[in-house]
Order: C-alpha cells, then structure tokens, then sequence
C-alpha cells in the first residue's frame, strides 16, 4: 500500500492557497535561482524559501529528519567541491589564496597534496549551499502543505494527460513508502543479527553487506508495482477519459500568486542577461587574498 | 428475456451468472498447467466456497474470471468463461472489471486512495462517470456497508478490518453483479472476519453471485454458501452442494468445523495421536523475558503498551491474541530490542534491551516477521538460512546442520538451491521461519506464522517446531484462536495497549465477555474443547477429540502431553 507524506490541515495561507499555484511558484523561483551565482541573491531567495515555513506554521521538529538529510547530502556536496576546487569551473577562472591547509604526501605514488583555501572556493561553497537549501526549501513545504488528495488533480491541471497525472500522484507517495519499506527491512534483517555499523572489507565487501537491505526493497517495489498495475486494470484505469472527483478553482489570490511568480522569473531572466548577480566576492576578501 | 443491471450495463437474467468450460491454463513461463479442465456454473445470488491448498490454482482460476488472464498474464489459454452468457474472450478489461468485481487477498495492494472517500471513487472516476454521480454512489455505497464514518479517515490509518471494507466498497461502487473475493479472511481478526463474512451473505441475498477463495473453509461454511469447488494440484476434485463437499474433503486438508472433524476422525483407522503440547512449566525459573511497568508511545503520540508486566519463563508456549492494533507486534519488537520501552523496563535473558543490541538479542530471541518478503534477499535458500547463523559468529558445521533441521522442518527439501524471492507467498513464509529457526536463539518469537499457509502445511509445520529440543520458549501472535487451542499452553489477550488475561488457555479462552472484548470469536473448536473439558481437562485439538470419543476408556493424558 501506497504511504502519503504526512499532512495535517494548518488553516493557513499557503494551505488555502491552489496547489497549480504552488507548483507554478516552485517552479518559477527554481527556475530564478540558477539564473544566479551572487550569494546575496540566494540568501535573498533562502529567505523567501524559509519564509514560507514560518507562515505555513511548520515546526523544524517537524522537518528536522529531511533537513538533516538534505543537509547532510548538501554539506557533502559543497565540502567537495570546496576541496577539490573543481565546482566553480566555469564560474571564476581565477583563485586568490587565502592560507594553504597542511599538506601531506601520497603513500607509493609520493604526489604531494596541498589545499589551498582562496577567496572564491569559500564564496563559491557560500553560494552553493545557500542555492542548494533554498531549492530544497521550496521542495521540502510541497508535501507538507498540499492536501495528498490534490496531486493528481494539481497535475491534471497543470496540462499533464490523465494518465501522466495519475501516474505523478503515485510517484509522490512511492518515496514515503520506500522509506516504510526500507526501515521494516532492517528491523527485520537486525532480528537475524545484521549490523549495518558493522562495517568491513573494501568497498566491494561494503556495497555487498547492503545486499540484504537493498534486494528486499527493490524486489518489493516492483512487485508492488506489477500490483498496483493489476489493481489499477481491474478497477477500468485508463480505458475512458477521467472524471477527477476533486475540483480545483483559481481564486484571487491564486491568480496575484502566479502573477508575482511569473513576474519574478521574467526580472530574474532580464537581470541575468544584463548580467547582473554574478559570482560575487567581497572587496574585503579580495584585499585579505592579495595583502 | 429478463435482464439485471450490472456496473451499470444491462445482463440477461435467465442464464447462469458465471460458467466456466473445460478451462485450462499455463502461465508462459512454466513448463506445467496451473489448472486443467476445470467446470461449473453459478446462478445470481448463489455462493461458491473454492478450497483447496496452496498452489492449488484457486489464484490463476480467479485471475480467469476476472479478465487479468490472458490480459495481463500471458500464457496458453483453453475452454471459456462466460458472464451473464457473454464470452468473456472477446470483452475488454474494463468491460469485464464492471461485471466482475474483484477484492485482492491483502487490501493494501488494493487500495489505491489516500483517504477512503477517494478509494471508493477511483472506479468510477476511471469510467469517466459525472462527479456528482459519483458522489452519490460513494454516499451511497459507504452507507450501504455501513461505513460512512470512515468517509474521511486516511485510508493507511485503518484497521486491517477497515482495509477490508473499504477495498470491497471501491469494487462495490462499481456495480458489479459478480464478486470474486480472494482470501477475504486471511487478515482479519475473529470479529473483523465475521463481520465481513456476514455483509458478503446479505450481498448474494440481494442478488449478487459471489465467487468466495479461502483456506479459513470453517469460517466461510457459517454463512451457507450454495456449492464449493475443491481444487487439487491445478484439477477439480469435486463440485457441487456442500454435503457432498463434506463428504470428499479429507480432515487434514482444509481448515473444517472440529464436529465435522471429530465425525470423520473416528472413522479413520489407524489415526495418529496428537503431537505434543508442551505441559505448562510448574516451577518458576529465571524468567528468560521479563517486561517491567512497560510503556511505549510512537514519535506521533499513539501509545502502543501501557504498563506491561510480563515474565516468559522456559517451557511457555505463548499465544498472544487480540484485535488489530492492539500493540502485539510491539510487545514482541520490545522484547528483541527494536522498540524501546518509553517508561519501565525490558530485560532479555539477563540483559536489560537499553543497553544491548538487536543483533546480541536475536542469539537469545529469533523473531519471525509477519511479512517474509522483507527479509529475503539472497540467491538461494539454503543461503538465505545461513545468512542469521552467520551473522552470530556460528561455527560452519554448526551452520550447515542448521540450516538442514529447517529445510526438514519447514518441508523446503529440493528447493534449496531456488532463488527464495521466486518462491510462493506460502513458500516464501515458510522459508522466513526456517531462516530463524536456522539461528537456534533459545526463545522462538513468529508474528502470524499461518497468514497465507494452508492448513496442512502450518499444522505440520508447528508440531516439528514444537518438537524441538532447543527452543526454552516459544511464543507466536495469532488471530487464529484454534491455533492457540492446539499448540499454546499459556495465552496473552491484550486490547488497546493493555494486557488483559494472561494464564491457561483453558482459563483465558473460556470468558465469553473477555474474548468479545478482545474481538475473537468462539469458533466450533472452542465450543467443542469447553464442552468436553470436564472429560479432557484441558484443550485439545479436534484429532485428539475424536480419539478420546472413539475410544472412552483412554486417558486423555495419553494425548502427548509432554513435560
């Protein structure tokens, strides 16, 4: 059985707001931000993504495990460009070093390994992971706030055909129930004296002591959706076009939404090709770097 | 001609409602038929009990019936299906699916809508109905099974009866003049069952014809259905009325009524005795698990146990009981160290489960999960047996050895070298129990070890276990209440949380008001043992009965009581 994302009916702005809606202002601000390498423009956007938890009322108690995921992959994500250097390619083409971190020798090969850390590489990881969280942001308060009775519709309306949009709906809920999945597996596999801390042998020891969870799930998942498919086929999906017992209807403040939404994409594309919201460095790390 | 509505269209009402003609099918991938040359016909408003054990071919039968063979699963099809005399053949799914309604053995892998309004709907928003006809269907149709306060609930936090319920509302709102319901029971506790048991017989008294799967062959024998069908290895044994069912039907095959069981048992010569049940422990040990002022309450809220204090002392035979959500899966996830107790404490042979991990416990306590495709992963089972005793640091001879007992016990010979995840449902639960026993932890724990067996497998299968030299204590959750009238000699009623009896199945099981409470129903085996108990003192499977019956001037401390 399909799992829906935890919601809980708020009575606040957002949740009255139409999901079409919600969906059109993710996509626009998405679609805004990578526009922008500034860091004052991302915390900018950061602000207005964060903003919108305060106004739906949602605790970080709430969210603290997908944050800490989130996090976790995007802190991994910008130490490692942080640390090779090789993220900004392309965004700056010169490094001002600021101090090199203590440098050590490979074993056998006897390449010597230093760090620099310049004034870009820290900018840059600023603004990868301020970009990164508020992307996430205006991801994360989807399922929070939008009643899971809705996606399908929300989809049908936004143009997708019947079946696509039926098929987006279970998509949804397919990573709650991964996630369901997953942890009764390892419940189980514990019970047999699996340690999953346990780790040893190289990496092909470690990828092959996942086995026992990662098979039992995947397994699962296509079987349950040869399931589904048969549920779905008994039960005359796809076969007339499709009534959606739940309606959906713009109202004002629906149309003010997409209006800014839009609005903000058409500015952020225009400041873009004037070239505004580039890389940015602060004079004062600059003169650090150079003095 | 005279014609009935069905999903909406027009049927003739003067031919049978279902035929079936010489049907034989093998699926594309195996080399043998999963049924052959299968007949019968039903008329509107009768119902067909189909028994018969495991790969049998009641599941292919109904996937004939209901369009999904050869649609869906491809393979070589003869004979025909007829619905209200139309050939099924040339029909298309869709127009199939509005005559024929089929409710799936485990309602998760129907349902489809997040809240149940939406679940009864989706047929009919498929069929491309007007909204506010639909919606007056849904009203309609919850009203109908008397579930309209449920309407709004989210259909993951329903009971496993709810479930039900509802997956048979979705099918209901479509209209469908045939219901083909595949182990409707196999979920259910007592109480749920009945009540389902109980709609299915008002809906054939309106009309419908309803095509009824089901290994709980006693449960379904309550509401009278018209005819059976045994099924034998893919053949049609018999067809036809129930007293000739009764008559063809051997005791050990299908789940039956104990006084059916009784009668046909003293007429066997030669009848086994009982196999052991293990006497209730006198002297009190150490106790190997004991629950100390235990609660517990889930991240959301949702207390699961309140103050449980609970000592398992070798030599228990527990049958724990009681309703869907009662907090028996967490009692036992407590004692393995998958849960830890909010308030009081949980100590595991010694050790107390704060302070110990899951892996350490499970040398002291093998816990079987209800679902057995969580847990299987390797290439083969005899791999798939090793994989725990390894875990534990177990020495290789130690492993083959058992890893041998199990594939013995669990009757897995000659499939040891099969891929488990390629196995049956049935097949796949059984090897889930032999990967535990394969671990040899003192104390055996098994989460619904029949759910989806048949009744000769499960039966043999818990006689060996109980058999076993190694296992100080055995404990299994159950809603079959028979279960724990042949194997248990200590038995756990809990409701919302609590533990509400705790003591001799004799004791426990004979408290009318308890067992309402705890939503089980006294079944004929019940009734039978508490009839003779008095003779007996103490409970005893129908076999056993019989012999006694048959043979009054027997002890009935005769029948392998064990110490």
């Amino acid at each position: 059985m399909l799992v829906t994302w935890k919601y809980r009916e708020r009575n606040t702005i957002i949740q009255k707001l139409d999901p079409r809606a919600r969906f059109i202002f993710m996509l626009c601000m998405l679609f805004s931000i990578i526009q922008f390498w500034d860091s004052r423009v991302m915390l900018l956007f950061l602000a207005i993504s964060l903003g919108q938890f305060v106004v739906a009322k949602i605790t970080f108690r709430e969210t603290r495990r997908v944050w800490l995921l989130v996090g976790g992959f995007i802190t991994f994500l910008t130490m490692l460009a942080f640390v090779t250097g090789r993220g900004g390619t392309g965004v700056y083409t010169e490094e001002h070093v600021l101090f090199y971190l203590p440098s050590f020798t490979l074993p056998i090969l006897g390449r010597k390994i230093t760090f620099p850390i310049t004034a870009e590489r820290i900018m840059f990881g600023l603004s990868q992971m301020t970009r990164m969280l508020a992307i996430s942001g205006f991801a994360i308060i989807i399922p929070y706030t939008v009643d899971p009775r809705l996606y399908g519709v929300t989809f049908r309306g936004l143009g997708l055909p019947d079946k696509f949009a039926y098929a987006t709906d279970l998509a949804f809920r397919f990573v709650p129930t991964l996630g369901r999945d997953f942890s009764i597996t390892l419940d189980a596999q514990k019970a047999r004296g699996y340690e999953l801390e346990r780790f040893e042998g190289g990496i092909i020891g470690q990828i092959r002591k996942l086995a026992p969870l990662i098979v039992p799930v995947t397994i699962g998942a296509i079987v349950a959706g040869e399931e589904i498919a048969d549920a779905m086929d008994l039960r005359a999906f796809g076969v007339a076009p499709r009534t959606w017992l739940h309606q959906l209807t713009y109202q004002r403040r629906d149309k003010i939404l997409i209006a800014i939404s839009v609005g903000v994409f058409l500015l952020s594309t225009v400041l873009s090709i004037l070239g505004w919201g580039r890389f940015w460095i602060p004079g004062w790390l600059l003169r650090m770097a150079k003095g | 001609m005279g014609c009935i509505k069905g999903g909406g269209i027009l049927l003739a009402a003067n031919v049978p409602a279902v035929v079936v003609e010489n049907l034989s099918f093998r699926y594309q991938t195996r080399s043998e038929r999963a049924i052959q040359d299968i007949s019968f016909e039903l008329w509107p408003g009768e119902i067909l009990l189909v028994a018969g054990a495991s790969g049998c071919g009641k599941t292919t039968l109904m996937r004939c019936i209901n369009g999904l063979i050869p649609r869906s699963y491809k393979g070589d099809l003869h004979g025909r299906v007829l619905l209200h005399g139309q050939n099924t053949a040339g029909m298309r799914l869709a127009d199939i699916s509005r005559i024929v309604g089929t409710v799936l053995q485990d309602p998760e892998k129907q349902i489809m809508g997040s809240y149940v309004c939406d679940e009864v709907a989706f047929g009919l928003e498929n069929l491309g109905w007007p909204r506010e006809q639909i919606i007056a269907t849904v009203e309609e149709t919850l009203e109908y099974l008397r579930i309209s306060h449920l309407r709004d609930r989210e259909t993951f936090y329903l009971s496993g009866g709810e479930k039900q319920k509802v997956a048979i509302a979705g099918t209901l709102a479509m209209r469908p003049s045939i219901l083909l319901l595949d182990e409707p029971l196999a979920n259910l506790d007592p109480f749920s069952a009945r009540e389902a048991l109980d709609m299915i017989r008002r809906l054939a008294d309106e009309g419908r014809t309803i095509i009824i799967i089901e290994h709980r062959v006693e449960d379904v024998l309550s509401i009278r259905p018209d005819k059976a069908l045994l099924l034998e290895q893919g053949q049609q044994r018999y067809f036809g009325d129930l007293e000739g069912f009764a008559r063809t039907v051997e005791y050990g095959e299908v789940k039956l009524p104990a006084p059916l069981v009784i009668e046909k048992a003293k007429g066997q010569k030669g009848m086994a005795i009982a196999p052991p049940v293990l006497e209730t422990p006198t002297s009190k040990d150490e106790p190997l698990v004991l629950f100390e002022d235990v609660t517990f309450g889930y991240e959301e809220g949702t207390v699961a146990l309140r103050d449980i204090n609970l000592a398992i002392y070798p030599g228990d035979v527990v049958a724990i009981l009681g309703p869907n959500g009662a907090g028996k899966t967490t009692l036992i996830k407590q004692a393995i160290g998958l849960l830890k107790p909010t308030a009081g404490r949980v100590v595991v042979a010694g050790q107390d489960t704060r302070q110990t991990s899951t892996a350490q416990l499970a040398r002291t306590l093998g816990y079987v999960f209800q679902s057995p495709s969580h847990m299987l992963f390797a290439p083969t089972v005899r791999e798939e047996l090793a994989f725990g005793p390894r875990n534990l640091g177990y020495r290789a001879e130690d492993i083959q050895a058992g890893v041998a007992e199990a594939i013995r016990i669990l009757n897995l010979s000659g499939l040891e070298d099969y891929s488990p995840l390629a196995l049956s449902f049935g097949q796949q639960k059984r090897v889930s129990i032999a990967a535990i026993l394969a671990m040899r932890s003192r104390i055996l724990a098994m989460d619904e070890p029949t759910a989806g067996q048949d009744y000769r497998n499960y039966m043999e299968f818990m006689d060996s276990i109980l058999q076993l030299p190694y296992f100080s204590a055995i404990l299994f959750i159950t809603h079959d209440l028979d279960l724990a009238i042949c194997y248990a000699n200590r038995v756990i009623l809990m409701d919302n949380g609590r533990i509400v009896a705790d003591g001799k199945p004799e004791e426990t099981l004979s408290q009318p008001e308890l067992l309402r409470e705890c939503h089980l129903y006294p079944t004929s085996l019940l009734q039978t043992n508490l009839a003779m108990l008095g003779r007996t003192g103490r409970f005893m499977r129908a076999e056993a009965l019989a012999c006694l019956e048959a043979n009054p001037s027997v002890d009935s401390s005769a029948f392998g009581l064990v110490g």
